[in-house]
């Protein structure tokens, strides 16, 4: 097909171009048009650059896209096998490494290969470790409950979607649009059932937290610091739902990069989700009226 | 001339538009508003200009001295005007006022009533001087400010959203907590007594520079609230733009080297990082507006905020 053509493409798969190109411009720094799939001679030194993040890119979504598929194969296994309780013992590996792989995304932002704000995938990335590595690794005695299998199928489907919506984009120059309905449309069920896993494990891991003593600094000590894994677990939750809302507000203003910069929320709090609601109506929208 | 009013989307905030005189003042088209509209008294307008299609920078707000007129490009008997609401206004006198109480009554809370016996430490506490000290050197520091709020500011803009106050007041309520937490804490380990010493007195002076400071920035501005600007000039500004944050900012470090807590550092990073990113604003809009052309006095070479880093 004609990849030359950006209006041509997106009216193919009945998107607005106009939207369209935003969501995609917000992946890239200022380049040239990005919908060709020939790559630029590598005489002009910008065209190698560019050519080169994009292989990058591809590589590392990609690469992500296979770690998370192994979460949710093992997941649904393990479930089919042993039940609940084995989940996490399938799934560990492949979550730690393709979830502790997302702080390279911090990294993107910072070096502006990627144009998503810091102050928003930092919080969400953040958080998503807290679990992983604070709670599931840190305190065994939340492996074998319910809540894990639901937070790694939440987790897993939405980031099969994600990476792989990029890994199209960053390889192909473009994604289809059944991916992009599923990207706007699968988070209204999963974010209500990934924050309430992620929630609920952290409730669940406090009295171990509490009794476990973890990752506590006592005083007297000659710098006067005090750290209490419980405390700090408590405050956690209790900014888990308005954090959300400030990620939101974050996201607000930087506004061009808004389609884009909701991909790294995965958990959500009622008004993330209201705002989600909306833009699915106006991405949807618009390609029906194409 | 008729005024007409839309929102950013475009949609006529007041159906029909405003009838005013030729001469009218963008103050007259806010009184204006706020009679059609109750809610929306004038320092909740944000008037600017509507942008051109395609073009990029920000609009022109429309000053409320200036003339309607001024604004009027060829067509002097229309005019578009964009509309936003800001929201509930506060004046910073009184956003100010409140975030610093917080830390005021906070901290001699935390020195002098037993509130350690609900987190587990039972038993009398021992008070060492420097915990003393700086109960006195921590609640001068947030008085002073109150005052200088009240009798030494002035401020370039009548108000602040309401929502910055919930927002400051969590910033310095909380910092405050956990820093009067752990200075006044029963396991509190005093520095030496000489770092403590230079530490307090480090700090001092530097406080007394900050309040110099500000007063030099007061006579600045004129009594009638113009808010322009002008070049700083005069004791530390002569060698960095925005002498009043270096003080505030070294005032802390002196607090730090004597009560020596993570709390306090960590407070002070964060300080410091915000009261950068102020000072770099400032110094280029102030490098960009005194740039030496047309009669204009051209900004000299200063440090940002903290020599000799930057």
């Amino acid at each position: 097909m004609a990849v030359e053509d950006v209006d041509g493409i997106y009216a193919h798969f009945g998107g607005s171009s106009a939207h369209l190109i935003k969501l995609h411009q917000c992946a890239h720094l200022a380049s040239p048009p990005p919908f060709s799939i020939r790559i630029p001679s590598p005489s002009s030194m910008a065209g190698f650059l560019y050519a080169l993040r994009r292989i990058y890119l591809s590589l590392y979504n990609w690469t992500v896209f296979i770690g998370w598929f192994q979460v949710l194969y093992f997941a649904v296994k393990a479930l089919r096998e042993g039940g609940p309780t084995t989940v996490y013992d399938a799934v560990e590996k492949p979550l730690q490494l393709a979830q502790t792989a997302a702080v390279l995304e911090i990294l993107h932002g910072i070096v502006g290969l990627v144009r998503s704000p810091v102050s928003a995938t930092l919080p969400q990335i953040g958080s998503r470790l807290f679990l992983v590595w604070g709670i599931l690794w840190s305190i065994p005695e939340t492996r074998t409950h319910v809540l894990v299998s639901s937070l790694v199928i939440s987790w897993s489907i939405t980031e099969i979607i994600r990476y792989s919506f990029f890994g199209m984009k960053e390889a192909l120059g473009f994604a289809p649009s059944w991916l992009l309905w599923l990207r706007y449309s699968t988070f209204l069920l999963l974010y209500p059932t990934g924050i309430t896993s992620e929630v609920g494990l952290i409730y669940v891991a406090l009295p171990f937290i509490k009794a476990s003593e973890k990752y506590c600094i006592r005083m007297p000590n000659k710098w006067n610091f005090t750290f209490d894994y419980f405390y700090a677990s408590i405050i956690a939750l209790a900014i888990y739902v308005p954090g959300m809302f400030l990620v939101l507000l974050i996201i607000q203003v930087n506004k061009d990069c808004l389609p884009n910069c909701f991909n790294h929320i995965s958990s959500g709090s009622p008004h993330m989700y209201g705002y989600m609601l909306g833009q699915r109506k106006k991405a949807l929208s618009k390609s029906k009226t194409a | 001339m008729k005024v007409t009013l839309v929102s950013r989307s475009g949609r006529e905030v007041i159906k029909g538009g405003i009838e005013l005189a030729d001469g009218a003042t963008v103050s007259d088209l806010q009184e204006a508003i706020h009679g059609r509209i109750k809610k929306y008294y004038p320092s909740r307008q944000r008037l600017t200009l509507p942008l051109q299609a395609g073009s990029q920078g920000k609009p022109i707000v429309l000053v409320p001295k200036s003339k309607l007129a001024d604004y009027c490009n060829g067509n002097a008997n229309n005019l578009t005007v964009v509309f936003k609401d800001l929201g509930i206004q506060v004046s910073y006198s009184t956003l100010f006022f409140w975030e610093y109480l917080g830390p005021l009554i906070i901290y001699p809370i935390c020195y002098y009533f037993p509130v350690y016996k609900y987190f587990g430490y039972e038993g009398e506490r021992v008070v060492y001087p420097v915990q003393t000290y700086a109960l006195y050197y921590w609640c001068f520091h947030y008085f002073k400010r109150i005052t200088e709020t009240f009798f030494i500011h002035r401020f370039s803009h009548a108000t602040s959203p309401l929502s910055n106050v919930f927002r400051n007041c969590a910033y310095y309520w909380t910092f405050g907590t956990y820093i009067a937490y752990h200075v006044n804490h029963p396991l509190y380990t005093p520095v030496g007594d000489l770092q403590m010493k230079i530490g307090f007195t480090f700090g001092l002076i530097c406080q007394i520079s900050n309040l110099y400071c500000h007063l030099i920035l007061r006579n600045l501005r004129s009594p009638s609230g113009n808010g322009g600007y002008q070049i700083p000039g005069g004791f530390l500004f002569n060698i960095v733009t925005c002498a009043n944050y270096t003080t505030e900012i070294y005032q802390w470090l002196g607090f730090n080297i004597a009560t020596q807590t993570i709390a306090g550092y960590v407070f002070l990073i964060v300080a410091s990082l915000i009261m950068t990113n102020w000072a770099f604003a400032k110094h280029w809009r102030l490098k960009k507006l005194f740039d030496g052309k047309e009669g204009r006095p051209r900004y000299p070479r200063r440090w940002v905020i903290l020599p000799p880093f930057i």
